[in-house]
């Protein structure tokens, strides 16, 4: 193809990239130099990196990216390993009874998250019925606290986020050649060995795409925690993402809440790069 | 088919009486030449609510549309915060604010004083019936910025019936009340709380860190814009309000938010509480509670005996946006259609008013209410800094009950930041 025919249908996407997704980035980047609340934002004071030297001695900003790194150290395996368990359980049955519990599984991936997090949210109230169920099992009342509000913001990222992986692994499953495991059965391979030695290598792309997708997506975690927490500094559940709305909507700081996001971007390509490099080479080989 | 007409027509009037009964008056304003659509956004609680419905019968004046906008007011400061800043056309016409946001708002000149409107409608709207100590509290440097609406403060509620059959009194000091939760026993199996305050959200820590503070003789601020809060009365204030938690709400109790609570003591699981009096209004409400008859109100407890209660002196208002879109002179014919004589007579019986005349219409709690405002610990100083230093106390407070921070480092921590904060903002000379 010609250079020239390339950029004649390509532009329109590069025009729309460049205006959603370069020109806001290159605008974070200078407002995250400024200092600049909702009092002077039509006149805010250049300050260079001042605003990253103080996120980087912020103490509130490490507890969030600890909490963050832990929601994705839990939350990330947790989809993997159960989504592939489930999509493997879907693969054995058939007919209506795969369609029901695919169904009940879609569930949490069709509601929306912000009111499946306040449904949530309300189980656990002082007069939610999981309350009431927690106190009728153990005889003790569910205390909302640090350790448990973090466990609820991480039982919902798994409840929630799942059903994709199941999905992606279940269409995954659908295109394993049935030969593959026909041949390891005549040869006396075990279930398990079946799984370890063919399906596991077989779907191992998908994997690195569920990773890719998990960690960039829980990185950015903000309406569970939002909701389940209230962003009371008292649980110690804020993330990076909604230190980053305090920053700029409780603490008006609006240079220092773009200068954090750009740290996001950052630390999101840090992460990821290993798996796009990993990615790039698989396709490499392929051809 | 007569028949069933004449059925749903009294179906009607049954419906449309109560409804009636509960609205204030016409909306009497001049229908503008062209059509009008004037946006309100405001939060939701019962005399808002009631206001909001007031405001919308307006759309019956020709021409005129009236739409009300009702979120959380968190996010109704962010709405207007991000609407407002840039400086272009506002998208609301009436704001609804609280003390916090006459400098907030104002200083910025995101909100326009109304000061030539008010003395223009002050005979027709017999605005002399508002005290001038709520109109002062509208002021910032010498302009009007709100058009105060609702009263409010927090004080108690309590369960008549179980005081009397205890003999207990009800609390009037912070000693009194330390006391009585000793005396009742916090793992009390009889209740579900033995008393409750509103601690689960960060802001409200700090609003009780407030009250406790000014009723100690404390401040937020000194003259020079300073940290005031980090002193010796800060620091007992923070201890006593952890002790009122630790011996009276316990740890089961710090989850319980304003709606919690109020279901608390509907179902009877709760004799006692400090809470605001827009739901203490709504508290004996009988379709919200059986235990309506037994609901008692008294003030908020003092620190020291004959001190100043421990509640703050709130006002709602309504303000105008500098960069309305709309004539200011129809919005503010609005705002008073709405807070008129008759409105607020109307409203009064779910929420405290601003006028005197509305005074003699309030439900059983405005006596409680009216003894806590009157001698009370007033609200914040308008001051934009203020702002800031709210900001870095609701960061820090919610931090000592888990035992994190001890009082004197949360304060410490709230004062350092406040410092770099209000210097950078040209608060404080640096």
């Amino acid at each position: 193809m010609k250079r020239n025919t390339f950029f004649a249908f390509a532009s329109p996407s590069i025009v729309v990239m460049l205006l959603l997704m370069v020109v806001p980035l290159l605008m974070a980047l200078w407002l995250a130099m400024q200092y600049m609340t909702f009092r002077n934002i039509t006149a805010p004071e250049f300050v260079g990196f001042r605003n990253y030297i103080e996120i980087l001695n912020d103490p509130f900003f490490w507890r969030s990216f600890n909490f963050t790194a832990l929601y994705i150290a839990i939350v990330v395996p947790s989809w993997v390993v159960i989504g592939f368990i489930i999509a493997l359980f879907l693969d054995q049955v058939s007919g209506l009874t795969r369609g029901v519990y695919l169904s009940i599984f879609l569930l949490p991936f069709i509601i929306v998250p912000v009111i499946g997090t306040i449904m949530f949210k309300q189980l656990w109230e002082p007069s939610g019925l999981l309350t009431w169920v927690y106190q009728a099992l153990t005889g003790a009342r569910f205390r909302v606290n640090e350790t448990s509000v973090k466990t609820l913001i991480i039982i919902f990222g798994i409840w929630y986020v799942t059903p994709f992986t199941i999905v992606v692994y279940f269409a995954g499953l659908q295109t394993l050649p049935a030969e593959m495991i026909e041949a390891a059965s005549i040869d006396g391979a075990s279930r398990l060995q079946k799984i370890r030695h063919i399906v596991i290598p077989y779907v191992s792309s998908l994997t690195v795409f569920i990773l890719l997708f998990s960690i960039m997506d829980s990185y950015r975690v903000f309406d569970s925690v939002f909701v389940l927490s209230e962003l009371n500094p008292q649980f110690k559940a804020d993330t990076v993402m909604t230190y980053t709305f305090l920053t700029a909507m409780q603490f008006q700081r609006l240079g220092k809440s773009n200068a954090m996001a750009i740290l996001t971007v950052i630390g999101i390509m840090v992460v990821l790069v290993p798996f796009l490099y990993l990615m790039y080479k698989e396709q490499i080989a392929e051809r | 088919m007569r028949k069933i007409l004449i059925v749903l027509s009294l179906l009607g009037l049954l419906v449309g009486v109560p409804a009636f009964a509960q609205s204030g008056d016409a909306c009497n304003i001049d229908a503008p030449a062209g059509p009008v659509t004037i946006e309100m956004i405001s939060w939701p609680f019962a005399i808002t609510e009631f206001y909001a419905a007031e405001m919308e019968a307006c759309s019956e004046v020709d021409n005129l549309t009236v739409n009300t906008n009702l979120l959380d007011s968190a996010s109704l400061r962010e709405q207007v915060a991000l609407a407002l800043s840039g400086g272009g056309d506002s998208p609301y016409d009436i704001l609804h604010g609280a003390n916090g946001q006459i400098a907030d708002w104002g200083a910025p000149g995101w909100v326009m004083p109304l000061n030539d409107l008010v003395e223009k409608y002050w005979d027709e709207y017999d605005l002399g019936d508002i005290p001038q100590g709520y109109w002062d509290s509208a002021s910032y440097n010498g302009n009007i910025y709100g058009v105060p609406v609702v009263g409010n403060t927090l004080h108690l509620v309590y369960r008549i019936d179980v005081f009397e059959e205890n003999g207990w009194a009800v609390p009037d000091t912070y000693d009194d009340l330390l006391n009585w939760c000793d005396e009742v026993g916090l793992d009390n199996p009889d209740w579900e709380l033995i008393y409750a305050m509103d601690v689960s959200r960060s802001r409200a820590w700090e609003l009780e860190f407030f009250m406790l503070l000014r009723a100690m003789g404390g401040d937020y601020l000194a003259e020079d814009n300073m940290p005031a809060f980090n002193s010796e009365e800060g620091v007992a204030a923070v201890d006593l309000m952890i002790e009122t938690v630790n011996r009276c709400v316990g740890a089961d109790g710090v989850a319980f938010g304003l709606n919690e609570i109020q279901v608390a003591m509907g179902n009877g699981g709760l004799p006692l509480t400090k809470i605001w009096a827009s739901r203490a209004a709504t508290m004996a409400d009988p379709e919200r509670t059986d235990l309506g008859d037994v609901i008692g109100y008294a003030p908020a407890p003092s620190v020291v005996e004959g001190g100043p209660r421990a509640g703050s002196a709130w006002l709602d208002f309504y303000f105008i946006p500098t960069n309305t879109t709309n004539d200011p002179d129809l919005v503010f014919q609005v705002i008073m259609e709405t807070a008129d004589a008759a409105s607020q007579q109307a409203a009064a019986a779910v929420g405290s008013t601003t006028r005197n005349s509305a005074a003699e219409y309030g439900g059983p709690y405005l006596p409680a209410a009216n003894e806590t405002i009157g001698n009370g610990i007033g609200n914040y100083a308008v001051n934009p800094a203020v702002s800031i230093a709210i900001a870095k106390l609701e960061q820090y407070l919610p931090l000592v009950w888990p035992g994190d921070m001890t009082s004197e480092e949360a304060l410490e921590a709230a004062a350092s930041d406040y410092i770099t904060e209000a210097t950078a903002q040209g608060y404080i000379e640096g």
